[in-house]
């Protein structure tokens, strides 16, 4: 096994991170979180370059790169719940450029007559309030909603660039075309590799911006960084980033390859995302000291989105318990 | 980005498989057991030579030096296969994977001709004397003397953590011969064969059992050593240090992913505290392994990148002990049970078998302590990959 990106992955990486050096500066990021600026200039980017189209399966390992360039960029438009949590459950319902996500529980559908009557409220939706199509999962399926027929609210976060609403579909009545066919379980695997691919690159900037910070910060006399408890830190830091980056990386490597590890795959990388974001929240802040801790400071974007991805869709130990039944039940 | 080896990496895997289906010493031959790690019995000295002579020793090396020029992908597989069968290439692993390689690396024709050579065929073992009382993780600060006098260089000085010394023929010892130098750059490395006068070597037992004894204390008074001996240039001792060491870097990964995923194996979590543990320990596993195969991909393109190497090791040596910690927790008061059998029976690993929790704990310290402590590995990665300043 090589893992390791291969030069049409590298130039994709390096083409990605670029366009949002540029279209997603922290300034862009300061104006939505202070003065309420559209991202939606910027979606209309990310549609123009083709982003919106990695829906193949087999794009997987693609898709993963721009998710993870999107995490360090503190990505504000609704790409990573279109992608990943919409797509995959509702595959080829959207037209390229349409947002999406999904209601993962709370709903229940019931056959009538003409079709089916969708009920019941979520709370935590993801984009829920600014999608324009919404994957609903009940027991009967899965359903493509559009967005007008629900009421979304957006509630207030910690995470001031990330939209979480609350969604409630008040006997909402939709054809049996509306079932996608699509399997919730299939489909949690990229949720989950997104999130921790999400998690990773804000973690990359958190660790980046540290970085700077302990090489320019100078007290008694000497930067900070050159201090060993500074340093041990930083390197924890990285460590559980490597782990957690080829843990996601691989978890889309066994969706592309629909290997029969995706489960598990999907499960270890959201763990060690959350495992990762822990580590570097913690140091990341300390080592910051006071000048981490204000509003000014873009560190904040980068360690919020991380400990907000640490919290959907189940946390580290909850991903733990399914890794070790998982796991057991296929080796021992 | 591949889950798989290319066809011609599995074609070589499939060859050594069934060489070793058909030549595994059987549990009758392999009574007797290593003592040390320079101590191999007969039947493993004729397993080394067979290994040797069939080009599967070290499948890295060219035929003479008991390979077939196989890639580092090649190399990898090699020891997997191994693994699997739970037998080792040598018996004497320092003497293989770093005194030879040195010698091959830097020594004269001559040198590998009469000692690397017989070293490869465990006609002969070797120890290395590199650490010293007051040399350490510092080892630059080394002290132990050699002054030529005629053909011949004198030594004198102390050793210690030399392991094997005492059941080894020869020591690959470094020297500091230009006391005047900064400390860098006065080194030389010597063959001291160990039957020379003057060499007294003392072994000690460690923390694990007063029997397991391989540590040992290694005096050397007035010791003359014929100036052919030396390895490399004079004062190159440095140079040689790094690549002597690094010759098992590469891999060193993954003798703690295979530690790791036999404590998969081991540790039966009983609650869920221990499962939670036990998923850490599958995920340090997978994860050791995608980093270490990227690592492989990069010296398959003949680049090392040693402090890359360092995080390797950082993240398998603590996860190994964080995971044999939990087991010996999760076992309970029985963990103190000496010898306690948690492994499965296997006539070419008799070690394995036989350790309790508690002593697979305390085992683990070896991985975070040798070859360059978490401490000193923690300060390469923060200086030479985050790029952060000297103190």
């Amino acid at each position: 096994m090589l893992f390791e990106f291969d030069s049409d992955q590298r130039l994709w990486q390096k083409t990605i991170h670029e366009v949002l050096v540029k279209e997603c500066p922290p300034a862009l990021i300061r104006g939505i979180a202070d003065e309420g600026a559209d991202p939606a200039p910027l979606w209309r980017v990310y549609a123009d370059l083709g982003w919106t189209e990695l829906t193949e399966p087999s794009e997987a390992v693609e898709l993963a790169i721009v998710l993870e360039e999107l995490g360090w960029a503190t990505d504000p438009t609704p790409y990573l719940a279109t992608m990943t949590w919409f797509t995959p459950l509702a595959p080829g319902v959207a037209d390229g450029g349409q947002t999406g996500s999904a209601v993962l529980d709370g709903v229940s559908a019931r056959r009538d007559r003409d079709g089916w009557v969708l009920s019941g409220v979520a709370r935590h939706v993801l984009d829920g309030d600014r999608a324009d199509r919404l994957a609903v999962v009940t027991d009967a399926g899965v359903f493509a909603v559009p967005a007008a027929d629900v009421r979304a609210t957006r509630v207030d976060v910690f995470d001031p660039t990330l939209h979480i609403a609350e969604v409630s579909l008040p006997g909402v009545r939709v054809g049996d075309d509306a079932r996608t066919g699509a399997d919730p379980r299939a489909a949690r695997d990229l949720a989950l590799t997104g999130l921790a691919l999400t998690i990773v690159g804000a973690c990359r900037r958190v660790l980046e911006l540290t970085l700077d910070h302990v090489r320019t910060r100078e007290q008694f006399g000497a930067p900070i960084g050159s201090f060993q408890a500074v340093k041990h830190k930083a390197v924890d830091m990285h460590v559980a980033l490597e782990r957690a980056r080829a843990l996601a990386y691989f978890a889309a490597l066994t969706i592309a390859a629909d290997d029969p590890r995706r489960r598990l795959a999907a499960s270890m990388a959201k763990a060690a995302a959350g495992e990762c974001q822990s580590v570097v929240f913690r140091n990341g802040l300390q080592l910051f000291g006071a000048m981490g801790f204000t509003w000014e400071n873009d560190l904040q974007f980068a360690l919020k989105r991380a400990v907000a991805g640490e919290l959907l869709l189940g946390g580290a130990a909850e991903h733990r318990a399914l890794i070790a039944e998982e796991y057991r039940a296929a080796h021992v | 980005m591949q889950l798989t080896f290319d066809a011609d990496v599995e074609r070589f895997r499939a060859e050594f498989a069934a060489f070793l289906d058909a030549n595994l010493p059987s549990e009758a031959e392999t009574g007797e057991r290593a003592y040390s790690s320079a101590h191999v019995p007969e039947w493993a000295r004729r397993w080394q030579r067979l290994l040797f002579d069939s080009g599967w020793l070290l499948p890295g090396n060219p035929p003479e030096f008991g390979g077939r020029n196989a890639s580092i992908l090649e190399q990898y597989v090699h020891l997997e296969e191994l693994d699997r069968r739970r037998i080792y290439h040598s018996f004497n692993p320092q003497g293989l994977g770093i005194i030879a390689a040195s010698l091959l690396s830097f020594g004269s024709e001559e040198q590998k001709r009469r000692w690397a050579v017989p070293i490869l065929r465990v006609e002969i073992t070797a120890a290395l004397g590199m650490s010293e009382p007051g040399a350490g993780s510092d080892l630059a600060s080394l002290r132990t003397r050699a002054v030529l006098d005629g053909d011949h260089f004198v030594v004198n000085g102390q050793k210690i953590w030399t392991s094997g010394a005492h059941d080894a023929d020869v020591l690959l010892t470094f020297v500091r011969t230009d006391p005047d130098a900064p400390k860098h750059k006065g080194i030389s490395v010597l063959l001291i064969p160990t039957d020379t006068p003057g060499v007294t070597r003392r072994p000690f037992g460690s923390l694990i059992d007063r029997d397991d004894v391989d540590f040992n204390e290694v005096f050397f008074d007035d010791v003359r050593v014929p100036a052919e001996n030396l390895v490399g240039a004079l004062n190159n001792g440095w140079h040689v240090a790094n690549g002597s060491l690094g010759h098992e870097r590469t891999l060193l990964w993954l003798s703690f992913a295979l530690r790791l995923e036999e404590l998969a194996r081991d540790f039966r979590p009983v609650d869920a505290l221990d499962r939670d543990a036990y998923a850490r320990l599958v995920m340090d596993a997978q994860a050791l392994r995608l980093l270490g195969s990227a690592a492989l991909a990069r010296a398959a393109r003949g680049e090392q990148d040693v402090a890359a190497l360092s995080v390797l090791k950082l993240l398998g040596s603590e996860a190994v002990q964080k995971a044999s910690e939990q087991a010996m927790e999760s076992a309970g008061v029985a963990a103190l049970e000496h010898p306690g059998m948690t492994a499965p029976y296997a006539h070419l690993n008799l070690e394995a078998f036989s350790a309790g929790w508690f002593e697979r704990y305390a085992r683990s310290f070896a991985g975070t302590i040798a070859g360059g402590t978490s401490e000193i590995q923690r300060t390469i990665v923060a200086e030479r990959v985050l790029g952060l300043p000297r103190s």
